[in-house]
């Protein structure tokens, strides 16, 4: 009996094991070889980078051939890129995502520009960091709807991935860590800065904003009037024009606090994250319409005239969110100053030569 | 043999907890009262009679204030032509227009089912319309923008949960209900400020607005005595009692005395 315990005890052991290394794989996720110095542009701060993934210039480069690769869906027809398409500055244009078969999503794609810094990925923010984000889409049903098994067995399929894998990594072929990396790595560098903005307020180029712009900013960053930078926030250095957190503008709120999306509710349960959403970055917001979590609003006019009045009242609205009054000057110095957010496009980011 | 017997008490164990679960559930029916259902009341409309009336103004006609949108140029678009203030809309021969009747005593008691087709807002040519409109409780409200720009409308009711909803150009219709009496609620748009209109919800069907020549029916009313109510924006309200019979025309002259 007591033999029979003994075995029962290590098979026990056993299959622990090979469920936490089912997780951790044991072959390293790391880059080999030295680490490429990724230079944000004027206006955005120095990227934090976790120290188990340092970017190389071979895994910022198998991160863009994966970022384009359609073999990351079912049906090999969906990249990262369908909904992130660099013509559209990493967005889709669309109100709200369509993946794979047809399937409508709930929610407008971000840009993944500047994601970088993001400290919480996704609107709703489920995400800790890009590596954990990159997965998600893969395996979700209604984007490119493929178990990560199916990915890595159908890239390793193709000797040349393999090879690329091998060369970034080191011995030990594609995982889906190796994946998630290579594709943090190249968003990494996918920054947006120097933009018109930047340039006059972080290099003094007093005329790189327009008189009606430069009112604009001062409507912006003003509590007492468009009271924007308390959430989009803009730094004595830096600006990356978001705070990182959730909150409740009251975009989807229904009759009496019902929502169409409850936010990053479901993440944290806490009643004051019901509805509420990250907010995004205004950097290049000009080239991402339509805006919101939902795509609701269609010009950065609707924007303006959404805050304007208040938003829609409910029980979990940010208290910063007030009726705001503004003249149609006002308002229009406001668009012209989110206008000045257009930065200048990261280099070598869109598909690479070779789709490989 | 000591796996076995650790098994199976736990096993027992996890038994009965889930015994306990099923038991719960199974009695919680039992423990909610079942509600009466609400016994609405029926108008036998073979036996009703109606009011009639006419609500004047017997003070100095004021002057119709022009409006200025040139805040929001869309909106001077939109509007097409000059827009007056129509707080107090008086015709030559002392009719008031807007004016919202009721019957605010008389149906102690009694509840009526509220109607399933809405009532409807309209923003268009940045002005609310109608300016003022009744609405039985429990009603759906439906607030339509037809208008290019974003409008963002704010029922200010004290009895009723306040709120204010933005609607862009082309969103869909916002609905929304009034559970509790309420007269009137000031509705107002919180981008355009010079935007008013006024909804009195009231929890029996016998309401009406005053047209333009002064002029409001409340048909198929039980036979009865009734206090009817009438409020006007800047008039204030008056109420006088008033006697229902059957096939009978019952007429309200209702004069605001002015200055």
């Amino acid at each position: 009996m007591n033999r029979l315990l003994t075995v029962l005890r290590c098979t026990v052991a056993a299959t622990l094991l090979v469920t936490i290394s089912g997780c951790k794989t044991a072959v390293s996720a790391k880059p080999i070889g030295p680490t490429f110095a990724i230079q944000p542009p004027l206006g955005l701060p120095p990227l934090s980078i976790p120290p188990e993934n340092p970017p190389t210039v071979a895994s910022i480069a198998l991160g863009r051939a994966l970022f384009y690769d359609v073999r990351l869906s079912n049906d090999n027809s969906i990249s990262c890129a369908t909904c992130h398409n660099p013509v559209l500055n990493f967005t889709d244009g669309n109100k709200v995502s369509h993946g794979f078969g047809g399937h409508v999503g709930v929610r407008n794609a971000p840009p993944i520009v500047n994601a970088a810094y993001l400290r919480l990925q996704f609107w709703d923010g489920r995400a800790a960091s890009l590596e954990e984000q990159a997965a998600f889409p893969i395996s979700n049903p209604v984007e490119m709807n493929q178990s990560h098994d199916i990915s890595v067995a159908k890239l390793a399929k193709d000797p040349e991935y393999a090879a690329l894998f091998n060369k970034t990594f080191g011995p030990g072929g594609v995982t889906l860590q190796r994946i998630e990396n290579a594709l943090a790595s190249f968003e990494r560098t996918v920054l947006s800065g120097d933009s018109a903005f930047d340039r006059y307020l972080f290099r003094g180029e007093r005329d790189a904003l327009t008189p009606s712009q430069i009112r604009g900013f001062r409507i912006f960053i003003d509590t007492k009037r468009g009271n924007c930078s308390t959430c989009h926030t803009v730094n004595d250095t830096y600006a990356l024009l978001t705070d990182g957190k959730a909150h409740n503008i009251g975009v989807g709120a229904g009759d009496a606090g019902a929502f169409s999306d409850m936010g990053r509710y479901p993440q944290t349960k806490a009643d004051a994250d019901r509805g509420a959403f990250m907010t995004p970055s205004l950097r290049d917001v000009a080239r991402t319409a339509p805006y919101m979590h939902d795509g609701s609003l269609k010009t950065l006019k609707d924007v303006v005239d959404f805050y304007a009045g208040g938003g829609n009242s409910n029980p979990y609205l940010d208290k910063e969110i007030r009726t705001i009054v503004l003249s149609a000057q006002d308002r229009q110095d406001l668009v012209a100053f989110l206008e000045s957010l257009n930065g200048t496009p990261p280099a070598n980011v869109g598909p690479p030569k070779t789709v490989r | 043999m000591k796996l076995q017997r650790f098994a199976v008490p736990s096993l027992l164990a996890v038994m009965s907890l889930l015994g306990c679960k099923l038991a719960e559930k199974s009695a919680s029916p039992a423990a909610t009262p079942i509600q009466p259902a609400v016994q609405y009341f029926k108008v036998d409309e073979a036996h009703v009679g109606t009011i009639k009336g006419t609500i004047r103004f017997a003070g100095k006609k004021p002057v119709a204030k022009l409006i200025d949108m040139s805040e929001d140029p869309a909106c001077v678009e939109a509007h097409k032509g000059k827009a007056y203030d129509e707080s107090l809309v008086v015709s030559r021969d002392g009719s008031v227009a807007n004016a919202f009747v009721y019957i605010e005593k008389g149906f102690e008691g009694k509840t009526f089912e509220a109607p399933t087709t809405p009532v409807m807002i309209d923003q268009r040519g940045c002005w609310f319309r109608p300016r003022v409109m009744g609405i039985q409780t429990g009603q759906p409200l439906q607030v339509v923008n037809s208008d290019p720009v974003t409008h963002n409308i704010h029922p200010m009711g004290t009895v009723n949960r306040e709120w204010n909803h933005s609607q862009g150009p082309g969103d869909e219709p916002i609905l929304r209900k009034f559970p509790k009496t309420e007269v009137m609620i000031p509705v107002k748009c919180n981008i355009h400020s010079w935007m008013h209109t006024f909804i009195g919800a009231v929890d029996n069907p016998y309401f009406a607005v005053s047209g333009d020549d002064g002029s409001f029916t409340l048909p198929k009313l039980p036979p009865g005595t009734y206090t009817l109510a009438v409020w006007q924006e800047k008039l204030g309200t008056l109420k006088q009692q008033i006697e229902v019979t059957e096939g009978h025309d019952s007429v309200a002259s209702i004069t605001y005395k002015g200055q």
